[in-house]
């Protein structure tokens, strides 16, 4: 079974996770087997879906045959990783390094490129016809696509090299003659064995280098050939985001082929003249006038903003209407796309 | 909020953080302070909301006492280590000044110290009354605030640790530092700037301003009944629409304590205007 994967990214707070999810029920109700991988969805999400507890591996969501759904675990994965390319020794070490630690944990790339690696396995175990893969928001969801490239260069030992003036940082016995009594110097002035701390971590991290190199390529493969769909509103900071796709991504890595845009209001409200009714009174005429007077000023902003990103990325752009409440509920979900025929065209 | 001499103003991406620190140092400029605006991690944000190109790391002139700068790492890790280390520009040995490098990469708490050093520094510089933070959002905000500990926990003694300890203290003085957070009544802002006040409760690294709401909006004077009496309709849709969004907002506003609430701007297209039309808002308020 050859699977079809949808890659929704873009800046925190536009609704992703919601839309990633409405997305995966809207396929598995037409048949579709469909898996959701979502990064740390809200309470209320996991409650809609009727799941309790997600985590890497999928389970499926009680309330929606066809349907399973996961949830990154960062930690989990780098501890699956380094198991995976390390010797088992090595890999005890790194596992209790806290410079590995801080990698894991705080290096953006880190967490994105273990959302990568839980795409690339679910891809491969073959189980479903759609993946649809919600992304940590780090760089507005730029750094799922450039985090492969990114470890490459950090474990390839491009700092170790750097550390040691060493051309083979691999050697381990050589950088203890070389390298070694110059970093106790520099330490000495720090106050602490920082340096010669790091080197050694960095000459353990560089063991995982030929494994997670094959991997990241891997990925990278898997990334060419997903659909990539941007989610934004019509808000400055997430549309500055979604520009940084068209900007900074080679064509061939991820160029988004549709562009969403959530929280949009209905364009016939910028039709504030008629309002006639026998019924109401004057104040709640000039009441009503004065709110819809408001939000015609909103719709008009929407409009522009749009038109403009339009223009300048030569797109077809896709409205998702503002949803007053959060939904609660699979069917609340499947709702939530009714109206946005262009964005269903991309199931298989 | 414009009380302390340092204030970091951080919140959820997407809350509108950058547009409330610029606004803030529109309002303090108009009232004659000398003030610094600092994007930390990401300066073009805020620069988009003073109306300007990208910043860089010297301050420029925005208009008659504003400036404004955006932190960038390798400029930063410079200064951090020539002028806060007293390490010599042209260091003992190659060595060591590659590694500098390399421990900001990968030392926990070392990049983030220097990040974060640039506006204490500029505090402690003296050039400005205040020095206003477009801060990293919720998410990475503690990886920064806590780097000064994070450093003490790593090195035992030596230039670093001494470093971290004054970075340390200067943000615990409530005289002069302050954390402002910004939210918008929505659940996801909400839960999570709950989750920083806990934090920040259990591990108290910087005195907190207060709690500001974004996005607020205004009272709709028709009541249900009445949209119930508009025809079908734009009218009565963007009634509905007004009131069922408003009533999601009071729902989640009084999660947290009250602070200042600042209204849903409708309509405005410039990032320019939404900075001014709040500074007016704010010179209201404090």
């Amino acid at each position: 079974m050859s699977t079809k994967v949808l890659v929704i990214t873009g800046a925190g707070g536009v609704g992703k996770t919601t839309l990633s999810a409405a997305l995966a029920v809207t396929a598995a109700r037409k048949g579709i087997s469909t898996c959701v991988v979502t990064v740390d969805p809200a309470r209320r999400l996991a409650d809609a879906l009727g799941v309790e507890r997600l985590g890497n591996h999928p389970t499926e969501v009680k309330n929606q045959p066809g349907l399973a759904a996961a949830m990154l675990d960062v930690t989990a994965s780098w501890e699956a990783m380094v198991h995976r390319h390390a010797e088992p020794e090595t890999a005890q070490r790194l596992l209790a390094d806290p410079f590995f630690r801080a990698l894991a944990d705080r290096f953006p790339a880190a967490q994105a490129y273990a959302a990568g690696e839980q795409m690339a396995e679910h891809i491969e175990s073959h189980r479903w016809d759609l993946l649809v893969v919600d992304t940590p928001p780090a760089g507005g969801g730029l750094d799922f696509y450039t985090a492969p490239g990114r470890m490459q260069e950090v474990i390839g030992g491009r700092l170790l090299r750097w550390l040691t003036g060493a051309s083979l940082p691999g050697r381990r016995a050589l950088y203890k003659v070389t390298a070694r009594p110059a970093l106790k110097l520099a330490d000495a002035v720090l106050g602490g064995p920082l340096l010669e701390e790091i080197a050694d971590f960095l000459i353990d991290l560089r063991s995982l280098y030929d494994g997670l190199s094959r991997r990241a390529s891997a990925i990278e493969l898997h990334l060419r050939r997903a659909t990539s769909i941007v989610v934004t509103t019509a808000e400055p900071t997430p549309l500055r985001e979604a520009r940084r796709f068209f900007e900074e991504l080679e064509a061939t890595s991820g160029r988004p082929e549709t562009v969403v845009f959530n929280k949009q209001l209905p364009a016939g409200w910028t039709d504030t003249k008629n309002l006639r009714s026998a019924e109401i009174t004057q104040e709640t005429r000039v009441a009503a006038r004065e709110n819809l007077t408001r939000w015609a000023s909103e719709v008009r902003r929407q409009h522009d903003v749009k038109q403009e990103f339009a223009a300048r990325y030569d797109l077809n752009l896709v409205d998702v209407p503002w949803a007053e409440s959060a939904p609660t509920s699979v069917d609340a979900l499947a709702d939530l796309l009714t109206e946005s025929p262009d964005l269903l065209r991309h199931l298989p | 909020m414009l009380d302390r001499k340092l204030t970091f103003v951080s919140g959820k991406g997407g809350v509108g953080k950058s547009a409330v620190t610029a606004s803030l140092a529109l309002l303090a400029a108009r009232r004659g302070l000398r003030v610094l605006v600092v994007g930390m991690v990401e300066g073009i944000g805020v620069a988009s909301h003073l109306a300007t190109e990208e910043l860089s790391y010297s301050p420029r002139r925005i208009r008659s006492g504003l400036d404004a700068l955006a932190v960038n790492r390798t400029d930063a890790l410079d200064e951090y280590f020539r002028l806060q280390l007293h390490v010599p520009r042209a260091a003992p040995t190659k060595v060591l000044s590659r590694s500098l490098s390399v421990l900001a990469e990968t030392a926990p708490g070392v990049r983030e110290i220097v990040t974060i050093g640039k506006p204490v520094f500029e505090l402690w510089q003296g050039r400005y009354d205040l020095v206003l933070v477009d801060a990293p959002p919720l998410g990475q905000l503690f990886s920064y605030l806590r780097a000064p500990n994070t450093i003490a926990e790593l090195v035992p003694a030596g230039p670093i640790r001494n470093q971290a300890g004054r970075m340390r203290r200067a943000l615990l003085d409530i005289e002069t530092t302050s954390l402002l957070l910004v939210t918008t009544p929505d659940e996801l802002p909400v839960l999570e700037t709950k989750d920083a006040l806990d934090q920040l409760a259990a591990e108290p690294v910087i005195d907190l301003a207060g709690v500001a709401t974004n996005r607020v909006l205004p009272e709709l004077s028709l009541t249900a009944d009445e949209i119930a009496t508009l025809p079908d309709g734009p009218h009565r849709a963007a009634a509905a629409h007004h009131d069922a969004v408003r009533t999601q907002q009071q729902r989640w506003m009084p999660q947290i304590s009250a602070g200042p609430r600042l209204p849903y701007l409708f309509g405005l297209h410039t990032a320019g205007e939404v900075a001014e039309r709040l500074a007016d808002i704010w010179d209201e308020l404090i």
